[in-house]
């Protein structure tokens, strides 16, 4: 369980945090997104105990597994070395400290890697055995931090597995990522964060109700001209946001266009992201408060 | 009963860093052997000038002051391990785990302590068996010995924690080595520097050291302790200093 409430943490000048709520409980996994800068890493350095809150309260089960954004692991020491002291770390010793280091290598496909200096690994390697240094002592609580970058489809399919695994035995995950069809994949509730706090937290399709996906329609001339002021045409193509795509389409086919191309689109957490999470200087005026998105 | 099981996480953590730190050690032995196997000989070479020079004590003068020299060196090795551990960012990696900050310095000090004690018990054991050197009070000069390895660890934190880089690291090291041994009298008898020198010489952590274990030497308890006590709490100041620093950490968020 990670329960914090009301986290205030400024740097001088700068609010990292500025009322941060967030709740994951026991077996859930909440993949939380936003801006560089909106506060997820000083969040999880919180969570973690590397750094003290100005104000506010975090409470956490047990010590989490913490794999932070930036590589961090001993470069001159084996992966099996790292992985020894990270459990060894957590309690474990003997014969159980072996079996975790090999249970979590092999579903973390590293066992061929095992005797390898980290040093010696390339970057997708080195992330993927610093999620097994986070996971390998089965924490009540994991903290991960983009834990896939790098990482080649197999590898993540594989991570990803295991964070599910962890999950499914009642750790409470936060999983921070950039990549959100990842967060598909967990089958995770979302935690929007921008500007130091959560503004958006809940089940994926609550966050999209409402959201516009779009239709995107080629012609086999140019786009006529009655239908231009309905979207923004991009490479010829007419792209009309819309929230129901195929009505939107039922529309125009009945009102006697005839597309030779037809792309339509369902709102996707890319859409969310850009529209709850892009900081206000990107974001257009309109995108800044979108109707129905459920806010905290 | 849940003491007893509290405190023997506590240790199955403590030893988890203690090999780990050890293996990080030995996976590069050069620094460890060259600065046991080069006192050595730079010993032989140096014993039979001091004892031209110092027809009385030259023996104990070459076998302290090369120690004290060559142990100042090892400073790098106590800096180099908390270093890399900056460089690495392994360090709020460790201290977000469920280890206290006392087990994470015991899991340094001891390595450390462990490589800097094969060191001094190797320079006074060559120093007695091939050079003749006369130890008055082995006891005593454990002691003396021990408190200089206390001070050498505290300091080595300190700059540990403290360098900006391996290169300032490096450099601290050398720089203030050599100023240290020159000023305290380890390479050069105090007695024939100039006025001046002879005059900010207890500056010198290398000074006290090596009166210490010339008292110890020659068996005088009251000298060796007196100086001891002053190693001992230059290391605490210095052990201080480092783990003020160390609690501050050095995530990301400081550079914000």
């Amino acid at each position: 369980m990670i329960v914090a409430e009301q986290l205030v943490k400024r740097y001088g000048p700068v609010t990292a945090l500025d009322g941060f709520d967030l709740t994951v409980a026991p077996g859930e996994i909440v993949g939380l997104i936003g801006h560089n800068g909106a506060g997820k890493t000083t969040f999880a350095e919180i969570v973690a105990g590397l750094v003290r809150p100005d104000a506010g309260r975090v409470e956490v089960t047990g010590t989490p597994g913490l794999s932070p954004q930036e590589p961090a692991l001993y470069l001159p020491a084996t992966v099996r070395q790292n992985l020894r002291l990270f459990a060894g770390l957590a309690g474990l010793h003997g014969r159980r400290l072996r079996a975790a280091v090999d249970e979590i290598a092999t579903a973390l496909r590293v066992t061929g890697l095992l005797d390898r200096p980290v040093g010696t690994l390339s970057g997708g390697q080195r992330r993927r055995v610093q999620a097994a240094t986070a996971m390998v002592q089965r924490p009540a609580a994991l903290l991960l931090d983009e834990p896939t970058v790098g990482a080649d489809p197999a590898s993540r399919e594989a991570l990803l597995q295991v964070v599910r695994d962890r999950a499914g035995d009642g750790a409470a995950v936060c999983y921070t990522t950039h990549y959100l069809p990842e967060l598909d994949d967990l089958d995770a509730t979302l935690a929007v964060a921008a500007r130091g706090r959560v503004i958006a937290r809940g089940p994926r399709a609550r966050l999209l109700d409402g959201l516009p996906g779009h239709v995107a329609v080629r012609f086999a001339g140019p786009v006529p001209a009655a239908l231009r002021e309905q979207g923004t045409v991009i490479d010829g193509e007419l792209h009309i946001p819309t929230t129901d795509p195929a009505a939107t389409l039922g529309a125009l086919l009945r009102d006697g266009h005839s597309p030779t191309g037809v792309d339509m689109r369902k709102p996707t957490l890319d859409d969310l992201y850009h529209v709850l999470a892009v900081p206000p200087a990107v974001a257009s005026p309109a995108a800044a408060s979108p109707a129905g998105v459920p806010h905290v | 009963m849940f003491d007893r099981r509290r405190r023997g996480r506590r240790l199955i953590r403590i030893g988890a860093l203690v090999r780990h730190n050890l293996g990080l050690l030995v996976r590069e032995p050069g620094p460890l052997v060259s600065r046991i196997v080069v006192p050595l000989l730079l010993m032989s070479l140096m014993a039979p000038l001091y004892r031209a020079a110092m027809p009385d004590g030259g023996t104990a003068a070459a076998v302290t002051g090369v120690g004290v020299t060559f142990s100042l060196l090892a400073l790098s090795i106590v800096g180099t391990s908390i270093l890399s551990e900056r460089t690495w960012h392994t360090w709020d990696r460790l201290r977000a785990t469920a280890a206290h900050p006392a087990e994470l310095l015991a899991g340094k000090a001891v390595p450390a302590v462990a490589v800097l004690a094969v060191q001094q018990a190797a320079l006074f054991t060559y120093g007695s068996w091939i050079l003749g050197l006369r130890i008055a009070h082995p006891a005593l000069l454990a002691t003396a010995a021990g408190a200089w390895i206390l001070a050498l660890l505290g300091l080595g934190a300190a700059i540990g924690t403290l360098a900006p880089s391996h290169g300032a690291l490096s450099a601290a090291c050398d720089l203030g080595s050599v100023l240290t041994t020159c000023l305290g009298g380890a390479l050069v008898p105090l007695a024939v520097l100039p006025g001046w020198a002879r005059a900010v010489a207890p500056v010198s952590p290398g000074y006290w050291a090596v009166t210490a274990m010339r008292a110890a030497l020659s068996g005088e308890p009251g000298t060796t302790l007196r100086h001891g006590a002053v190693l001992v709490g230059l290391g605490l100041a210095a052990g201080a200093l480092a783990c003020w620093r160390i609690s501050r950490g050095w995530g990301r968020s400081r550079l914000l």
